[in-house]
């Protein structure tokens, strides 16, 4: 456990008390890293029971497949002239062996945990419906060939975001109540709608009213030859979707920093530095932004695994080959080894996050320690 | 003013021919609808002298947002969208963008499914839908325009019988189904007539204007599919029910939710009574009559709500023997099909509503061929027809809803209906059918001869091919009929069946005189062992001997192997090849193509026999599931690495699969021919999609979501071959003839048959059907028109008909068939018969 107040140091010797320091590192971790990982299980295993509705999803997929089969049945010309117990027999044949390819003639909750223990090993294995784009069922091929696009897009766009908030909420901290800090506060509600909102509208005025952007997709199609073209392509194909989702974001995000800056702005101990006549900038590093670095990391940290799971509207509305698109369709088509890697591979990044932040915490702020302490 | 009776009574009856005239109009309207949309006026430029596709390039991109399709053309960044499109909002914005034009199918029917069950479900509840004629009632209670027109938005037309509008039966039976259509026509009080009388049977009565029984309201729970128009057709239903005086729930459910219920669920349970039910039609299906038994009958399929119908027996016995074919004669065939059909009305264990539209947007300046009921994506002729019509060759771009959706591969891969799109492009079949009739004409054949044994009914439409009749049809002792995979060689009639076998059908097809000397994409030229191959593949695939094994083939090999009799190759120059089968269909068009084998390149297929043999990829998805390995794809992947490696070995060895069968038909020196072709292809293209058609595979871009397609230079056709069917010559009819027929005299009517303002020719027309309706609807007479010359058509009225008909308001219907297009024409005339002479 962590609290947040200052220990003096301990009077013991340097030596018992690295070891016990280190001692108490040790089960801190150990402590911590199993609680994330009990976090993780139970995350997983209710992602399985909710995904599946506790098992009623199997009856509707054993009525989708007979359902479909049936009629591919009735379609297939060379089926025509079977007699009716003949083409009942094929079909039965075909539902069965789909049912066993998709183990649904086991018991869901001896699956379940079988999902589980897969999940929790990352052994992402075979996908039950899907394929990856160029044909691989493994999910592994899956997720990783739709990651460069994902991290592509949301990284710019969330990047961007990110360090334009901070810069320009740091320098309205310092000019507070001034024209443009009334604007930013006046336009922070227009986040409410989301990028794809704001997508929809830009598609519609830079793409068919002033046509000089493209309405969708990561590259023209066909896609350029050459490498400089193909890069120069998907920036061009970048500009909307990653125009939308800063529009969407930047006016609550600078309104946040700023509030916050506010805040640390108007502690005592900067009061004082000002009034030693400090430099701006120098208040800025030392007094403002270094206490208020824990909140940015963990805000980046988390931003930065957000990007995981993509966007799913926004990237239908993009036409945008992202891991959004790809959840969508696997919740969809009920794969769930598509959709436990997705929540997994998460939850995982969460935890490890989670942890790190502890540990990052710890060495920004000198405030952070372990309970036991000396104060 | 004192008006005389006769005056007033004439002036009403005219009254009443002009309100039907208009009424007529309308409907008339509506039926030409298509035919007015998919024929706009058009100049194309000549193709001279070019062979192959008539574009350049065709690009296909995924595009799944169906509000962006009309912009998207506008801009000229996509030429054609190939999945149709029923939304009528969409439709509306596409109707009215410039630069956008659109083709229609047909495909989805939309109709009403009941439950059966009862009289009484098991909770006691009475069902009224167990009684025949409350579902029959339902044909009279529905107005199918109104459904049509208001809940579709124009989108679909008025369907009433268990077969397709669209589709060749309806036009053979056109009067069987325009009477039986008249007898259903929209007709609420008697709806409410014989539902009074069926649910005063059933033990309920009519309180304050509401269904009692055992005293609570009798309540009627309606399915209601709640992803397309279909939630409208529900709330359109549950308001006609309340109507009625039954209290309505409504079930919104989304496809899943629903098929839990009425098709996984038990009947009797009484979960439900009415679903919004819809079925898909993907090609121009020519023989509909499994239908009866598909959707009457328990035959149909398994699950319980097939079980629940209890199909008059006579309607049963119909629908089983028309299933099993059990018909001697054409005639007899339309006789039992007539009858089924009608039986089918007054059972109506589904109450048909429409069949739906879908529109294929497209721009103005390009055009192709697009089959009538599978629409573009479904048109094996849209790589020979697609092409802008003010120049030739160019890049058009084709957005999908979807692709790549599974690997491809020729032996069991993705059969996705936008990844078989493309693939149609990069292939060259044997025959190909036509868009608008179904029906099969020849690519590379000369020509084919099929015969049967007498007692199988079967019809020739067109002159490519001929039919004989005989007693029996022996298979030859040399017939290829089996493979023995551990000798690895084929099994002949002769040892196989040593007291002879026969067949019900033989068709000897004679190919091209250049059909071996065509090449592949590759280069390499292609040869016999491109056709024996597969064949091998099929048989190893079914045996458990073979590494090849493939279980999921099992089932649909034996089907095959049910029917098939055996082949044989009669000669090689030109190529003549005999196939035997017990399989039949109605026309012998679609048993040629039903029995012609076809070219599969021998060398890529090759490498994927060592792949999966070795186990590292398999051709079939159940089977890489089972492997645990990747399913194979020659176009992108994981495959492409593990079949250059077999590639190089195969060079290397000089591999040919079955060689000492194939090895008879390989040409000298052609092995490493192959290997070498294949080699600089993979180099230069990084797939190993070898085929022959008008376009080659130029490049696969799986996460861009594109494909891109190229003109296939050495392609050995004209480019206007198939030109002829990128538009569907639908009949235009203009019906005239006396709106008032004097009693006393006979009458004549003239039907002016067209297509582009010009006279249709009378020799492509297959039937002109006229029938003549009294006042009440009833089919007094019918004939054939006859042709007058110049598109004209005469009817003639004489007086016994006249006399038959009576006085007063009559109606004269017609309905056209083409040999060019499976959808029929109609025209109606209404006209007053008064008694007397006629006034000058």
């Amino acid at each position: 456990m962590i609290t947040d107040s200052p220990q003096p140091s301990p009077s013991t010797s340097r030596a018992s008390g690295f070891l016990r320091d280190l001692r108490r590192v040790g089960l801190f971790t150990v402590l911590r890293l199993f609680g994330l990982f009990v976090t993780v299980l139970v995350g997983v295993y209710l992602t399985i029971v909710i995904a599946n509705m506790g098992g009623k999803v199997d009856e509707l997929r054993i009525v989708q497949i007979r359902s479909t089969i049936a009629e591919g049945v009735r379609a297939d010309r060379a089926f025509s002239d079977l007699p009716s117990d003949q083409r009942t027999a094929l079909v039965e044949g075909r539902v069965k062996m789909e049912i066993e390819r998709l183990r649904l003639d086991q018991p869901f909750i001896e699956r379940s945990f079988d999902y589980l223990y897969q999940a929790m090993r990352l052994n992402l294995g075979r996908a039950e419906h899907m394929h990856s784009d160029a044909g691989s069922r493994q999910v592994y091929d899956i997720i990783v060939e739709r990651l460069p696009a994902t991290l592509l897009l949301f990284g710019t766009a969330n990047l961007l975001i990110f360090f334009s908030s901070l810069f320009i909420a740091l320098r309205l901290s310092r000019r507070y109540g001034s024209a443009l800090d009334r604007i930013v506060i006046a336009l922070a509600p227009s986040s409410a709608a989301p990028g794809w909102f704001y997508g929809i509208f830009l598609i519609l005025i830079f793409a068919f009213i002033a046509p000089v952007l493209p309405p969708g997709g990561m590259v023209e199609a066909p896609p350029p030859e050459g490498r400089l073209a193909y890069a120069a392509s998907v920036l061009k194909h970048m500009i909307l979707p990653v125009a939308a989702m800063f529009i969407s974001s930047i006016f609550i995000a600078i309104y946040s920093w700023r509030t916050f800056f506010l805040i640390h702005s108007s502690e005592d101990y900067v009061e004082m530095a000002r009034a030693k006549g400090l430099p701006s900038g120098a208040i800025e590093r030392r007094y403002i932004l270094r206490p208020a670095l824990p909140p940015i990391v963990t805000s980046f940290a988390l931003m930065l695994i957000g990007l995981w799971s993509g966007a799913i509207i926004l990237e239908r509305v993009f036409n945008w080959p992202g891991l959004g698109t790809l959840l969508f369709i696997a919740i969809g088509q009920r794969d769930m080894p598509v959709i436990l890697a997705s929540v997994v591979i998460f939850a995982y990044l969460l935890a490890l996050t989670v942890f790190l932040l502890d540990v990052i915490y710890a060495v920004l702020d000198p405030r952070v320690k372990l309970e036991g302490g000396n104060r | 003013m004192k008006v005389s009776p006769r005056l007033l009574w004439l002036a009403v009856l005219i009254g009443a021919v002009v309100v039907m005239a208009f009424a007529f109009e309308l409907s008339r309207s509506e039926r030409s609808r298509s035919a007015t949309i998919a024929a706009p006026a058009r100049v194309d430029v000549p193709v001279g002298d070019r062979r192959g596709a008539l574009v350049d390039q065709v690009v296909f991109t995924q595009e799944a947002d169906l509000g962006k399709v009309s912009a998207l053309i506008e801009s000229g960044s996509l030429q054609v969208f190939a999945q149709g499109i029923s939304n009528a909002t969409v439709f509306r914005r596409l109707r009215d963008s410039k630069g956008v034009d659109y083709e229609i199918a047909y495909g989805t029917s939309a109709e009403l499914t009941f439950n059966p069950a009862g009289a009484r479900f098991e909770d006691g509840r009475i069902n009224p839908f167990h009684q025949p004629e409350v579902r029959e009632a339902f044909n009279w209670l529905i107005d199918r325009r109104y459904v049509a027109e208001e809940l579709y938005g124009g989108l679909a037309v008025p369907r009433y019988l268990p077969i397709n509008t669209a589709f060749p039966d309806y036009a053979r039976l056109a009067e069987v189904a325009r009477t039986l259509e008249i007898r259903y026509a929209h007709d609420p009080e008697r709806a409410r007539r014989v539902i009074h009388e069926q649910m005063e049977k059933l033990g309920a009565s009519l309180q304050q204007g509401r269904w009692m029984h055992n005293g609570a309201p009798v309540r009627i729970s309606v399915l209601i599919r709640t992803d397309d128009e279909r939630r409208r057709v529900g709330d359109y239903v549950a308001n006609l029910l309340e109507g009625q005086g039954f209290e309505v729930e409504r079930m919104y459910r989304t496809p899943e939710e629903a098929s839990r219920i009425w098709i996984a669920g038990d009947p009797r349970a009484g979960r439900w009574h009415i679903y919004t039910g819809a079925w898909l039609s993907t090609v121009i299906n020519r023989d509909l009559v499994d239908n009866l038994s598909y959707y009457y009958t328990r035959r149909g399929r398994p699950e319980p709500l097939w079980q629940a119908y209890t199909p008059d027996p006579e309607l049963d016995k119909i629908a089983e023997r028309l299933e099993r074919r059990d018909y001697a004669t054409w005639a007899e065939r339309q006789k039992l099909f007539a009858r089924g059909i009608e039986l089918a009305m007054k059972d109506s264990a589904r109450v048909w509503l429409v069949d739906q539209l879908n529109v294929l947007p497209r721009a103005a300046n390009v055009s192709l061929a697009t089959d009538l009921a599978a629409g573009i994506a479904g048109s094996a002729l849209w790589p020979y027809t697609l092409r802008y019509r003010d120049r030739l060759g160019g890049s058009v771009v084709i957005g999908l809803p979807g692709l790549l959706t599974e690997p491809w591969n020729p032996v069991a891969g993705s059969n996705w209906v936008f990844d078989t799109m493309i693939m149609r492009g990069l292939s060259d079949t044997e025959l190909l059918p036509d868009p608008f009739t179904g029906l099969f004409w020849p690519q590379r054949i000369d020509a084919a001869q099929v015969t049967v044994q007498k007692d199988v009914p079967v019809i020739r439409t067109h002159d490519w091919l001929t039919v004989e009749k005989v007693a029996k049809i022996t298979v030859p002792a040399d017939a290829w009929i089996d493979w023995d995979a551990a000798g690895q060689r084929f099994i002949t009639t002769g040892e196989k069946y040593p007291k002879g076998i026969t067949a019900r059908t033989r068709v000897r097809v004679r190919y091209e005189p250049n059909y071996l000397e065509r090449r592949w994409h590759d280069g390499s030229k292609i040869s016999l062992a491109d056709m024996v191959l597969p064949w091998i593949v099929s048989f190893e695939r079914a045996d458990k001997q073979s590494a090849l094994y493939d279980a999921a083939h099992v089932a649909p090999f034996e089907v095959f192997r049910r029917h098939f009799r055996g082949w044989r190759i009669l000669s090689r120059a030109p190529l003549e090849i005999e196939i035997y089968s017990d399989q039949i269909y109605p026309d012998a068009e679609w048993i040629v193509n039903a029995r012609v084998p076809s070219v599969s390149p021998w060398h890529t297929l090759a490498l994927g026999i060592r792949a999966e043999r070795q186990g590292e990829l398999a051709f079939s998805s159940n089977k890489a599931d089972r492997a645990r390995v990747d399913w194979m794809s020659l176009i992108a992947g994981p495959s492409l690495a593990i079949l250059e490696r077999h590639l190089q070995a195969a060079r290397d060895e000089g591999f040919l699969p079955y060689a000492n069968v194939l090895g008879q038909f390989v040409r000298k020196d052609e092995v490493a021919e192959r290997y070498r072709a294949l080699t600089q292809w993979y180099a230069q293209r990084r797939h190993f999609w070898v085929d022959n058609g008008p376009f080659y595979l130029h490049s696969v871009h799986p996460v861009e979501r594109s494909v891109v397609i190229r003109r296939y230079e050495d392609f050995p056709d004209r480019a206007d071959k198939w030109l002829r069917f990128a538009r569907a010559r639908i009949p235009v009819l203009d019906l005239d003839g006396p709106l008032i027929v004097s009693a006393q005299e006979a009458a004549d009517f003239t039907l002016r048959i067209s297509f582009d303002d010009a006279p249709y020719p009378a020799d492509a027309i297959e039937g002109a059907r006229y029938l003549f309706f009294d006042r009440q609807g009833r089919l007094i007479t019918e004939g054939d028109a006859v042709p007058t010359g110049n598109g004209r058509w005469k009817i003639a009225l004489s007086r016994e008909q006249i006399a038959k008909l009576g006085v007063g308001a009559n109606s004269l219907e017609v309905a056209v068939t083409s040999v060019h297009v499976a959808l029929p024409a109609f025209a109606t005339h209404a006209f007053a018969i008064v008694p007397g002479a006629r006034k000058p």
